[in-house]
């Protein structure tokens, strides 16, 4: 579904991403993982545009992205959950949910798609008026990932989900994202530091370290590997 | 810093001669008091550079000092028959203090607030001037030895008058520049932050900033009265007046002393030339002049036309300057010494934001000499902990104490005046400035003189193994010069301790190797260092020893290969359950 | 006690009605103002302009077309309404060609002015747009004639108690249009997708663009629509005052006084903020002098930002 080629993206002189990989079957859950600073919201920021690419190649459904202005991206079925959650914190939780409907096409499909957004999240139901800025962090997440699911996307893209939550509350939505996986085929892309969250879920998993790959394979096949703890610690 | 070569002061003055030669010759009195007014206006977008060119706080409201330095010569030669030899001078004392009362208050504002709270002070001055009946007050003809009330028949006296004025303006405003007054108020523009943590008073020097362009906006706006003869609130104080500075200096060039004479040789006439040739068909035109002017300035050419035509012309310059080889950092470095007591004691700091605790009762000493590695994954308060131990943020509890010195309260200035030094992790050099000029703002606050700045900052050029770029502009550096550039500015001071922000960050493994020798080389030198990475391979190797964050609190310390393998480390890092799940496999 | 103090009385209440009826037009002026900078945190230099040349609209409309077809009465309000579309078409294309290429720049030339090139390039525009008017208009003051301008309904509250109240019939249609478009205003930017989309987009621009929201085009919509309230605000107080090419700058602090004491981020608060500001300068003139009611504004303005800058019903405390 998504096909990544040969990616350079730079912040000035910096190249945050350099010459990455990665392919995102239909269907599929890929995790990508790896330190901090190794280029893992850059990756997701330059898929939706708000990074240029240097150079390389990113395609979607056979769509070459690069060439579809930032805007028009959620149009053809990606949401993207942004590290930190990002909710909208001025407008209330009902109001952001609608803003994920934003880029919604056909109307009947997103109210239907609310509904399953409160049925998956019940405590963002009982919040619908309140403003989305005076949540616990856990509910923003939860909420934002209901915005990213309010549009009806095809692929759900999610960095850092567990990122300055408490971890009983990080079990929780990881198990509410492979709950929706399994559930609605929705094919996910997860982008995470924490390596054990992350490769327990999906079905194939990327190790990226300053902005390379520098490991790829099956969760199973990753957890053995000594690389990974390398990577991350550096012995 | 760049000093004032003899090279300026001739062009200078050589300007100002040929000007008053060509002055004398013209014997028409309109376009005699064009060209009196010329460099008076210089004289006024020189005084208006002098705080917000350098200092980038844009001031939209100076026609404040200017305004009341007209009014303070004409009132006191209609009510009290002073003569303006002995008011023009008064008009410093008075602007200076203006300055300061509208400094002082004004300067804790940010931003678009700062801009329209300057603007507001001469409206209301305006309105308030025309309440009083001001409206129009003119200069008393005198009969009785009119020269000295500075009347003359000649108006080619005015002129030179008015060139005298300048010389000494652009005189002044050229020591401010060339000085670390200057490099100060530069430091500020570029990065407040940084300058506060190097040490830098910047409230302090706003305030001198604002002084200074104060007064002499102040003496401008007097002989502007002795000049034209009557005095209105609009013609002193309105907008207008306000836009003039802010327009002649944008449009020339901002922050250097070409840019005010540029744009007033250059608007000014335009501008007056459409004003007599089509003010009856086109009223107004004079307006119509400069707001193109300054539109086209800021889409076109933000710095104003100087900097263009500079930058075109260094562009080629740009490469290395100097023909110094690189000396390799290696051997550049003394013996390493042994670690020795304790310098910097934390104690339970904790830090909260509303209810996430970001640092959480966080306690570990620092030893002198030794090389201490703060690490943790992302989110877990390192940055947060840097800005309690240096000022930018007060803690809600706990203590930092910095040989027998408690840190806590002090502004981030005078932590840095202690001896505790700090590198940022977004490198915003002077582009326009060689590598030493950019080094030698981080020395100011040990230096006594100016040339020991520079002595301070050559020794702290040569400790990164930069002295080979000393002359080169910043604009051409590398990456990893960069990094090495911050880090001898940081170090320009003299520092004992330095707190370090993620300095590897987008380095390639070659320049990875040589940061990671010019750093171990910095305990030789006499400064402890205190580190913030990610890059993980690199930091295991570099620290002597790991204080591990998460969550905002302390959950190991210890040597590196210690650490590492301790499981609730690799467990904040890889997730709960990788020991379990990768067992399982 | 009534009959003691009737003649103070009396100039209280009608300074009120007066602060009110100015106020609520100050207030739709301060909506607009509030859109912009709330959405886009531009501060617009220009404003006073842009209100100038839908004063001169309005009466370019009257004049020539709506005088005649609608009659004295509804064709300049009429009028002023109308100059609504084309000072937005105006807001829309300045934006687009001027505006967005400088609020678009981050940081790119380290010495420039930074986040100061837009409020610089709008005073470069106020220059030309106020200079220009100066050329096009000339500068004898017009206003747009109305026989309600002279008239006002006179009321005595208190019986006998020779309390004598007016209130100016155009000033009294001026503040029912005026709170009917503040109002319509405040209701699209909560109650419509549109409007939802652009508080969305001055709330997070990433997140804005990753649910599909164009938020330049918001950016460009929010301009627009906030030049041509201010417009219309204009239109309709061209009715009651005269006006000349220079009368936008002295509108300008006003406007942002509004803004500021009202707080940033909420167009209600730009409108209270309005509404406090119009009082203030009616009240002041009680025990001060006509000229200095603009004094006590900026001195208030002044107040406003150096102790309280978040507002009176402000979410943030500043811009940078």
């Amino acid at each position: 579904m998504l096909k990544i080629e040969n990616l350079i993206a730079a912040y000035g002189p910096v190249h945050a991403l350099n010459d990455v990989s990665i392919e995102v079957p239909d269907g599929g859950f890929v995790a990508v993982v790896g330190p901090n600073g190794a280029g893992k919201t850059t990756l997701f920021k330059t898929i939706s545009g708000t990074v240029p690419a240097k150079s390389g190649r990113i395609t979607y459904h056979g769509v070459d992205l690069l060439s579809v202005a930032p805007p028009d991206r959620p149009k053809l079925g990606l949401a993207h959950v942004p590290e930190g959650r990002q909710v909208f914190k001025t407008l209330t939780v009902a109001e952001n949910l609608e803003m994920g409907t934003y880029a919604a096409t056909d109307h009947a499909a997103a109210r239907r798609q609310l509904d399953l957004v409160f049925t998956l999240f019940p405590r963002l139901g009982e919040r619908r008026a309140q403003l989305a800025g005076t949540l616990s962090g856990g509910e923003q997440q939860m909420l934002a990932i209901g915005r990213g699911l309010a549009s009806n996307p095809k692929l759900l893209m999610l960095d850092e989900p567990s990122m300055g939550l408490a971890p009983a509350i990080v079990d929780n939505i990881f198990e509410t994202i492979q709950g929706i996986h399994k559930d609605y085929g929705l094919t996910v892309l997860l982008v995470e530091q924490r390596a054990a969250e992350a490769l327990g879920s999906c079905s194939y998993g990327y190790v990226l370290e300053t902005g390379r790959v520098v490991l790829e394979g099956a969760p199973s096949d990753l957890m053995k590997d000594d690389r990974i703890k390398r990577a991350y610690l550096g012995m | 810093m760049e000093r004032i070569t003899s090279r300026t002061v001739g062009l200078l003055l050589g300007l100002i001669v040929l000007y008053g030669l060509a002055a004398s010759l013209v014997t028409n009195s309109y376009y005699q008091l064009q060209l009196t007014l010329i460099p008076l206006w210089a004289c006024y977008a020189l005084a208006w550079n002098i705080l917000s060119g350098n200092s980038g706080l844009i001031s939209f409201g100076h026609a404040s000092f200017f305004g009341s330095g007209a009014y303070l010569v004409v009132l006191l030669a209609v009510k009290f028959g002073m003569s303006p030899w002995l008011s023009i001078p008064v008009c410093l004392p008075l602007g200076a203090l203006l300055g300061v009362l509208i400094g002082y208050p004004t300067f804790r504002l940010r931003g678009y607030y700062f801009a329209l709270a300057m603007l507001a002070y001469p409206l209301a001055l305006q309105n308030i001037f025309e309440w009083l009946g001001f409206q129009e007050v003119s200069m008393p003809i005198v009969r009785d030895a009119p020269a000295a009330h500075m009347q003359f028949t000649d108006p080619r006296i005015y002129t030179a008058l008015s060139l005298a004025l300048l010389l000494v303006v652009v005189f002044v405003a050229l020591k401010v520049e060339r000085s670390r007054f200057g490099m100060s108020l530069f430091a500020i523009k570029q990065n407040e932050p940084a300058a506060e943590a190097a040490g830098i008073n910047t409230f302090k020097w706003k305030l001198r900033a604002i002084v200074v362009s104060g007064a002499i906006s102040c003496v401008a706006g007097g002989f502007y009265a002795v000049v034209l003869l009557v005095v209105t609130p609009p013609s002193v104080f309105g907008a207008g007046v306000s836009a003039q500075a802010l327009i002649l200096t944008m449009f020339g060039g901002i922050g250097t002393i070409w840019g005010p004479l540029i744009g007033a040789i250059t608007l000014i006439p335009l501008s007056e030339f459409f004003r007599a040739e089509l003010a009856e068909k086109l009223p107004g035109i004079q307006g119509v002049i400069y707001g193109v002017a300054i539109t086209l300035i800021v889409l076109l050419a933000p710095d104003g036309i100087f900097w263009r035509v500079k930058d075109r012309m260094t562009r080629g310059r740009a490469q290395s300057g100097s023909v110094a080889p690189e000396i390799p950092v290696s051997v550049l470095h003394g013996e390493r010494p042994a670690t020795g007591e304790v310098m910097l004691r934390v104690q339970n700091l904790s830090r909260a934001f509303g209810g996430l605790r970001a640092v959480d009762n966080v306690s570990f000493d620092v030893h002198s000499a030794e090389i201490l590695g703060i690490i943790g994954p992302n989110g877990a308060g390192k940055t947060t902990l840097f800005n309690l131990l240096n000022g930018f943020l007060p803690p809600n509890e706990g203590s930092v104490n910095f040989q027998g010195k408690e840190l806590v309260g002090m502004q981030p200035n005078q932590v840095c005046a202690l001896g505790v030094a700090r590198t940022f992790q977004v490198v915003r050099p002077f582009l326009r400035m060689t590598v030493r000029q950019n080094v030698i703002v981080g020395a100011f606050v040990s230096a006594d003189t100016e040339a020991e700045a520079e002595v301070m900052a050559d020794e702290a050029l040569h400790r990164v193994g930069l002295t080979h770029k000393a002359d080169a502009l910043a604009q051409g550096l590398t990456n990893k010069e960069l990094r090495l550039l911050e880090l001898a500015r940081a170090l320009a001071s003299r520092p004992k301790l330095l707190l370090m922000d993620e300095t590897f960050a987008g380095l390639g493994r070659d320049e990875v190797e040589e940061m990671l020798e010019t750093i171990r080389g910095l305990p030789a030198g006499g400064t402890t260092v205190v580190i913030i990475e990610h890059t993980m391979h690199a930091m295991v190797r570099l620290a002597d020893r790991f204080v591990v964050l998460d969550h905002g609190a302390v959950i190991a310390t210890g040597l590196p290969n210690v650490v590492t393998k301790d499981p609730q480390v690799i467990e904040a890092y890889l997730g709960k359950k990788w020991m379990a799940l990768s067992a399982e496999n | 006690m009534l009959i003691e103090y009737g003649p103070q009385i009396e100039q209280f209440l009608n300074a009120v009605i007066a602060g009110v009826m100015t106020g609520a037009l100050f207030g739709l002026m301060c909506a607009g103002v509030g859109l912009i900078y709330g959405v886009m945190g531009v501060v617009n230099f220009a404003q006073g302009e842009f209100m100038m040349l839908g004063m001169y609209l309005a009466y370019f409309f009257t004049s020539t077309l709506l005088q005649s077809v609608l009659g004295p009465i509804v064709g300049p309000f009429t009028a002023a309404i109308l100059t609504g579309p084309v000072i937005f078409a105006l807001g829309w294309l300045t934006h687009l060609v001027l505006l967005r290429p400088v609020t678009g720049v981050r940081g790119a030339n380290v010495e420039a002015a930074g986040h100061y090139a837009q409020l610089i390039l709008t005073l470069g525009l106020s220059l030309i747009l106020a200079n220009g008017g100066l050329i096009l208009f000339g500068s004898s003051p017009t206003s747009v004639r109305t026989p309600l301008t002279s008239q006002a309904f006179q009321f005595e509250p208190f019986g006998d108690a020779d309390v004598m109240l007016f209130i100016n019939q155009n000033k009294l249609v001026v503040t029912v249009f005026a709170m009917a478009l503040a109002a319509a205003l405040w209701l699209f930017v909560h109650s419509t997708k549109t409007g939802r989309a652009m508080r969305a987009a001055a709330d997070n621009p990433d997140a804005a663009t990753y649910v599909g929201i164009n938020v330049d085009g918001a950016h460009r919509l929010s301009f627009g629509i906030g030049v041509a309230a201010t417009a219309i605000a204009g239109g309709m107080l061209a009715t009651s005052i005269s006006f000349q090419p220079y009368s936008g700058t002295e509108f300008v602090i006003i406007m942002y006084a509004g803004v500021v004491l009202g707080g940033v981020g909420s167009i209600l608060g730009a409108f209270w903020g309005g509404m406090v500001i119009g009082m203030v300068q009616q009240l002041s003139g009680l025990f001060l002098d006509l000229q200095l009611q603009s004094t006590a504004i900026f001195v208030v303005f002044l107040l406003v930002l150096l102790f309280r800058p978040q507002g009176l019903f402000g979410k943030s405390a500043e811009r940078t």
